[in-house]
């Protein structure tokens, strides 16, 4: 009784934060709100729905002995304690991607991100990453395509396999992207990313040659490295002599990214990705305690209205309405499909007992889901004059710091070219006009909460720390990406020619890997080259393909529902399905057809033949755009081909199944007893 | 009494840095001993080095291990 009647108070507590926030437009209030909403939000749907879905929908079962306990070899394949397990599935699903959505979706205000972030997850992103950990968990931890695979046929397991190795191919160039943008004109951060390749080869070596095996020791000296790097970035950037080898324009930092990105690849996993990897989980999980500790401290005001004007489409950030826009931005947070991977990968197999699959499955993707809250804090903190001179395009806002301050105060933000200069001097750089992708608009939230909380005068020091971190691991993914995405090349390309999968063959390493850097070093350039910023055209991309792997996911959840049964409850991965089907066809067919050129691919495509015609365009560079429009929208198209196919060859599963032709059978492992006690 | 408290310590802080180790998905070489002397009492153990570049090889062998 008491703890219903506490529940109650709780649910009662969040919808008030709901109300203030819906009622409080048009002044600021506490980012306190914000959180209470989420926070209330979380744990009454983790209480009743997720309850729910683990007693009746998949019917977890604690006699029933899980994969790490029946399959334990005291490696991969651990019982390990709910707790422990929670932050390794933590570290693996949380990235830049929950932190950069919601950052740029901030151009819509605070409030529309916010109750997406919340309640996709709730009713969205948490359901698909459970019922996928489920999967996996009956089936010894196997894979998604490997559950695809076995569930439908090669055939829908190979499309799958194909759309995913396209989703890395623009998830890297993008992330690639918001680094150049961050890093440009920028020798402090560049010395502080450049020393975190010589200090993971030191910790590599390390590791495994000088002490084998003593990776914490390791890790703690690559940390304390790490920060004197930061710390000695200020020097590198305020020495004439060091300075300007530091400082590159944003295409010399491309170039160099792919270069690193085909180096890392090819090398040893030991010597550089691995000891990496360590360093940004350590510094990932530090910095997001760090950030809610900030914001649970400082409970800062939101400066950025609760809802913007730019709803209407016409935002400079990236182009599109709310619908469907919103919900693509914010892939990461709410539901992001690249979760499916992860949760049927290395989380399956450690855990202990059925019922762990909740709080880890459901209740990870709910913390992933708060960080996203409060990436949208930190961006709402900034005044919003400031927000849209780090973020939109240079094109847009004029070349000069005056002119910027003219665009923004055209959009009805009050910002000065003293305010902008002054806060550029603060966090140690020469300038801090358009530096879209999120990463530096973060930073300098971040550092204004970090400097609030702990001490004012450290604003630069702070700055850079946040750059760091999220390069630092979005490095990490580019690594791991290609490297992934080459193991997935030589799978496909074993199919043509066998020696070619043979993933330690030297020639088909190099020429796997060179292809797969090709393919995002491609994006990234054209991105970096591209008038309008890059973001504007590649983040609608890397949203769309996350969110149609989302629905691969989900149709893989309903698959197993349908088979097992249970088919009076699909609608619990049917209703997500359905909108998030939605939101991106609606998004892709915008992306491609829409007849602003702001927005729609060709239509821009077609704005730039006309310009090259009136002789205002110089015809080479407007041949370029044109084909990266046309190539854009050519991506766009297969994406949702793929998607569209995908989902009609389930249908027709589950049309057959529900018929009867087919038999409803699943693959599961059959059930053993656990031997646990209680 | 420093002695004694050190000495009681020591479970708890071991088991701290292997919760730590598993977090990050770092190899647990204590553990896998245990486990081996535990399942396979008839095999070779293996040496420290050889069980973290075992580890490491197969960790990063297949599909991806962190999100974006």
């Amino acid at each position: 009784m008491l703890s219903r009647l506490g529940w109650l108070l709780l649910a009662l507590a969040g919808a008030a934060a709901w109300g203030v926030l819906a009622l409080h437009r048009g002044e600021t209030i506490s980012a306190a709100w914000l959180v209470l909403a989420a926070v209330g939000t979380y744990l009454v749907a983790f209480r009743f729905y997720s309850r729910f879905l683990a007693d009746r929908v998949f019917g977890l079962n604690d006699r029933r002995a899980t994969p790490a306990e029946r399959l334990n070899n005291g490696r991969d394949y651990v019982p390990t304690s709910r707790w422990v397990l929670f932050g390794h599935h933590f570290a693996a699903i949380a990235g830049a991607g929950p932190l950069v959505g919601p950052v740029l979706a901030a151009q819509f205000g605070y409030l529309p991100g916010t109750i997406w972030i919340v309640f996709g997850v709730v009713l969205g992103g948490a359901v698909q990453d459970f019922i996928i950990l489920f999967g996996s968990m009956r089936r010894d931890g196997k894979s998604l395509g490997q559950m695809a695979k076995e569930e439908t046929g090669p055939v829908t397991g190979l499309l799958a396999m194909v759309a995913v190795l396209a989703i890395m191919v623009i998830l890297l160039a993008v992330l690639a992207l918001v680094v150049v943008n961050a890093l440009r004109d920028s020798p402090w951060g560049v010395f502080t990313i450049l020393c975190t390749i010589p200090i993971a080869i030191l910790m590599g070596y390390w590791m495994k040659v000088w002490r084998p095996g003593r990776t914490l020791e390791a890790s703690a000296g690559g940390v304390v490295l790490l920060m004197l790097a930061l710390v000695g970035g200020r020097y590198v950037a305020e020495s004439p002599v060091l300075a300007p080898l530091f400082t590159h324009s944003g295409l010399t930092i491309a170039y160099g990214m792919i270069a690193y990105g085909f180096i890392a690849s090819v090398l040893p996993v030991w010597m550089l990705l691995c000891p990496r990897d360590y360093l940004s989980t350590f510094m990932k999980i530090g910095t997001i305690l760090l950030l809610a500790l900030g914001i649970l401290v400082l409970l800062p005001p939101l400066q950025m209205p609760a809802i913007t004007r730019f709803v209407d489409g016409t935002g400079p950030i990236f182009a599109g309405k709310l619908f469907p826009f919103a919900f693509i931005t914010i892939a990461c947070g709410a539901i992001s499909g690249f979760h499916a991977l992860v949760s049927s990968g290395t989380t399956p197999k450690m855990l202990t007992r059925e019922s762990d699959a909740r709080y880890i499955g459901y209740g990870g993707m709910l913390m992933e889901s708060f960080v996203a809250v409060m990436a949208m804090c930190a961006a709402a903190v900034l005044d919003p004059g400031i927000y849209f001179a780090i973020n939109a395009p240079l094109a847009t806002l004029g070349g000069s710091v005056e002119a910027a301050a003219v665009t923004i105060r055209g959009w009805g933000f009050t910002v000065s070219p003293e305010q902008i200069t002054a806060l550029a001097g603060a966090v140690g750089e020469q300038s801090l006009l358009s530096r879209t992708g999120g990463a530096p608009s973060l930073a300098v939230g971040m550092a204004y909460i970090f400097s609030g909380a702990f001490g004012q005068g450290l604003m630069a020091l702070w700055y850079h720390f946040a750059i760091m971190f999220e390069a630092l691991f979005i490095l990490t993914t580019i690594d791991t990406g290609t490297r992934v995405g080459r193991f997935m090349l030589q799978e496909l390309a074993g199919h043509i020619w066998k020696p070619l999968g043979r993933t330690s063959w030297y020639p088909s390493i190099i020429a796997a890997s060179a292809l797969v850097v090709t393919g995002w070093g491609y994006f990234l350039v054209q991105g970096v080259l591209d008038p309008l910023g890059g973001i504007n055209s590649l983040w609608p991309l890397f949203g769309i393909s996350n969110q149609l792997l989302a629905a691969v996911a989900l149709c893989v959840g309903t698959t197993l529902l349908i088979k097992s049964g249970k088919a009076r409850y699909a609608w619990i991965t049917l209703l997500p399905l359905a909108w998030v089907l939605l939101v991106t066809l609606t998004a892709g067919w915008q992306k491609v057809f829409a007849a602003d050129p702001r927005l729609g691919f060709l239509a821009h495509a077609a704005l730039t033949a006309q310009q090259v015609a009136e002789g205002v365009l110089d015809p080479a560079r407007g041949a370029r755009l044109i084909f990266n429009d046309r190539l854009d929208a050519v991506v766009a198209i297969a994406f949702m081909l793929v998607t569209v196919l995908v989902v009609l060859s389930w249908a027709r599963e589950w049309v057959l199944v529900l018929t009867r032709r087919k038999p409803a059978r699943v693959q599961e492992s059959p059930f053993v007893e656990t031997a646990y006690v209680g | 009494m420093w002695a004694s408290s050190g000495r009681a310590l020591r479970p708890a802080i071991s088991g701290l840095l292997s919760a730590v180790r598993r977090i990050a998905g770092m190899p647990d070489y204590a553990a896998h001993l245990e486990h081996l002397r535990r399942c396979h009492p008839d095999r070779t153990l293996p040496s420290e080095r050889e069980f973290y570049e075992e580890y490491v090889r197969a960790r990063y062998a297949d599909g991806p291990t962190r999100c974006c």
